[in-house]
C-alpha cells in the first residue's frame, strides 16, 4: 500500500520522458517568429531597436550579449583580494576615493569588430552621484548624447537619448518592479565610479610603476572575467584583459585599458576600450546633466 | 533566473533569438504539463502551440512580475482548462474508458514524442476529475503553491486544497489498485 506522501513523491519525481519532433519544432518556431514579427508594429520596433541601441551602445556591453547586470561588489571584498602593494597605492582606498568623488569626466575610445569604426571618434562621459551624461563626438561635433538619471528614492532609472544629426530624441524610465535589471546599469564596470571595484573583484595582479604622460603611476591588471560581474548569457571563449593605472600622488585613476574577445550568439567579437583624460572630484552643474529637449527635436515614438 | 530576465528583455526588444531560446528552454516542460492535464496529445500540442504563439505576439504588452517558467506554465494550465471545458464530455471517464495520452492517434506529424511512462500516467490521471487532476499536477509537477493555483483560477485556497486532497486520495486508490492486480 502506498501512503499519500509516497504518492506525492512519485508524482513529483515522475520522469515523463518526452521529446519533440525536430521537424515540427522547426515549423512551430517559424510560425512563432512570424507571429513575433507581425506583432511588432513598425513604429514600436523602431523605438525598441533604438532603446536597445541606446542601452547597448557600448561595444563591450554588446560583446557580453547584453548589459552586465547585477553588480554586487562589496567593499569588504577588497580586504580578501590582497592587492595592497608595498609601493604606496592602497587599492581599496582608490576604490573608496573614486566612489566618493563628487563627479568625474572621462574620455572614452572604443574599437570593435562589430561596429563601424568611423561611426564615432570618441565620447566624453560626465558622471555625478546620481546623473550621467555622455556626448559622442565625430569630427569635433557632438552627434549623439545619452543622459541617465538613477533615482534611488523612487528606484527608477531614466535614460534619454538624443540624435543631434537627425534631431531625434527618446526617453524612457525603467522601474525596479518591472525592469529591475536596468537599474543595475548604474554600477556596471563602465561607470568610472565603479571600475576600480570591478577590477578588484576579480583576481588581479600588480603591474608595478610606470610614467604615463609625465605622471608617476602604479597599475593593476586582471584577466579574470569575474571582474565583469555575472554575465547575462553564455559567452564562449571569453577573454578579458583590464589594466588600470593610478596616479601615485593623487590616488586617482589616469588610464584604463580593456580588451575583450569572445563568442556570443554564434558570433565572434573583439573590442578594445580606453578611458583616459580623467578628471576627478569635479563639481558638475546639475543643469548640465539634465536632458533639456530642444523644441525642434522630434520624439522617436512619433516617427 | 538571470538568463530568463535577459531573455525577456531581449524578447521585448524584438529579438528572435531570445524567442527561440525561450521556446527551446521550456517547450518540453510545457508539453509535459499540457499532456498530463489534457490526456490527449493533439489537445496538448494545440495548447502549447497557442501559448507560444500568444507569447510571441505579446512582446509589447508582456508584463512579467514573477518568473518566466511559472508564467508559461500558468498559461498552459489556463488554456488546457479552457480546452477541457470545451470538451466537457472527456472530463471524467471510467477506468476502462480512459484513453492513454499517446494512444493510437500518434502520427509522424505529431510534435511530441511520448514515452510509455507518460502514456501510463496520462491514463491514470484521466480517471481524476479535471479540477482534481489540475490541482495535483500544478502543485506537484509545476511546483505551484496552492495560493498561486487558487489565484490563477479565481477560487479560494481551501477549494484548491480540497481538490488536491481528494485527487491524491483517488490517485492513491488507483495506484494501490494497480498494485493489487
Amino acid at each position: 500500500m502506498r501512503s499519500a506522501e509516497n504518492i506525492e513523491k512519485l508524482v513529483k519525481n515522475l520522469d515523463l520522458g518526452i521529446d519533440t519532433n525536430a521537424q515540427t519544432d522547426q515549423a512551430v518556431l517559424a510560425e512563432l517568429l512570424d507571429a513575433q514579427k507581425k506583432s511588432m508594429k513598425q513604429q514600436s520596433a523602431f523605438i525598441l531597436q533604438n532603446i536597445r541601441r541606446f542601452i547597448m551602445k557600448s561595444p563591450i556591453t554588446k560583446l557580453a550579449a547584453t548589459a552586465v547586470i547585477i553588480a554586487l561588489v562589496v567593499l569588504g571584498l577588497f580586504e580578501l583580494t590582497g592587492t595592497e602593494s608595498t609601493s604606496g597605492v592602497v587599492w581599496a582606498e582608490v576604490a573608496r576615493k573614486v566612489q566618493a568623488s563628487l563627479g568625474s569626466i572621462v574620455r572614452c575610445r572604443a574599437t570593435t569588430s562589430f561596429q563601424p569604426s568611423d561611426e564615432t571618434d570618441y565620447s566624453i562621459r560626465y558622471t555625478s552621484q546620481r546623473y550621467s551624461r555622455k556626448d559622442v563626438y565625430k569630427a569635433g561635433q557632438i552627434t549623439e548624447s545619452y543622459y541617465e538619471d538613477f533615482d534611488t528614492n523612487t528606484m527608477t532609472y531614466t535614460m534619454t537619448y538624443f540624435n543631434h544629426i537627425h534631431k531625434h530624441y527618446m526617453s524612457r524610465t525603467f522601474n525596479k518592479n518591472k525592469n529591475e535589471f536596468f537599474l543595475e546599469q548604474h554600477d556596471q564596470w563602465m561607470n568610472p565610479r565603479y571600475l576600480v571595484q570591478r577590477i578588484l573583484s576579480g583576481e588581479h595582479r600588480n603591474l608595478g610603476q610606470k610614467t604615463i604622460e609625465g605622471i608617476s603611476c602604479e597599475g593593476i591588471e586582471t584577466t579574470d572575467p569575474a571582474a565583469l560581474g555575472p554575465l547575462p548569457g553564455p559567452i564562449n571563449r571569453l577573454e578579458v584583459e583590464m589594466r588600470l593605472w593610478v596616479n601615485v600622488e593623487t590616488g586617482y585613476p589616469v588610464l584604463f585599458e580593456n580588451k575583450m574577445s569572445g563568442e556570443a550568439e554564434g558570433k565572434s567579437m573583439e573590442s578594445e576600450w580606453v578611458m583616459d583624460q580623467f578628471q576627478w572630484d569635479v563639481e558638475l552643474d546639475p543643469s548640465f546633466l539634465e536632458p533639456n529637449i530642444p523644441p525642434d527635436y522630434v520624439d522617436m515614438r512619433s516617427l | 533566473m538571470l538568463e530568463d530576465k535577459v531573455l525577456i528583455w531581449k524578447f521585448k526588444c524584438g529579438s528572435s533569438n531570445a524567442l527561440c531560446r525561450i521556446y527551446e528552454k521550456y517547450k518540453k516542460d510545457l508539453l509535459r504539463l499540457a499532456a498530463i492535464l489534457s490526456n490527449n496529445v493533439s489537445d496538448a500540442e494545440d495548447v502549447v502551440h497557442d501559448v507560444f504563439v500568444s507569447f510571441a505576439q505579446s512582446a509589447e504588452t508582456l508584463k512579467l512580475s514573477g518568473n518566466l517558467k511559472s508564467y508559461l506554465l500558468t498559461c498552459v494550465a489556463n488554456r488546457a482548462r479552457n480546452k477541457n471545458r470545451a470538451n466537457q464530455h472527456r472530463q471524467t471517464v471510467g477506468l476502462n474508458e480512459a484513453e492513454p495520452v499517446v494512444s493510437q492517434s500518434k502520427t509522424p506529424e505529431q510534435w511530441m514524442i511520448c514515452s510509455e511512462e507518460l502514456s501510463r500516467w496520462s491514463s491514470i490521471m484521466a480517471q481524476l476529475p479535471y479540477e482534481q487532476r489540475e490541482a495535483v499536477i500544478l502543485h506537484l509537477r509545476a511546483g505551484m503553491k496552492f495560493r498561486q493555483i487558487a489565484q490563477s483560477q479565481g477560487v479560494s485556497v481551501n477549494t484548491i486544497k480540497g481538490r488536491y486532497r481528494y485527487g491524491l486520495t483517488k490517485l492513491r486508490s488507483i495506484l494501490n489498485g494497480e498494485v493489487k492486480k
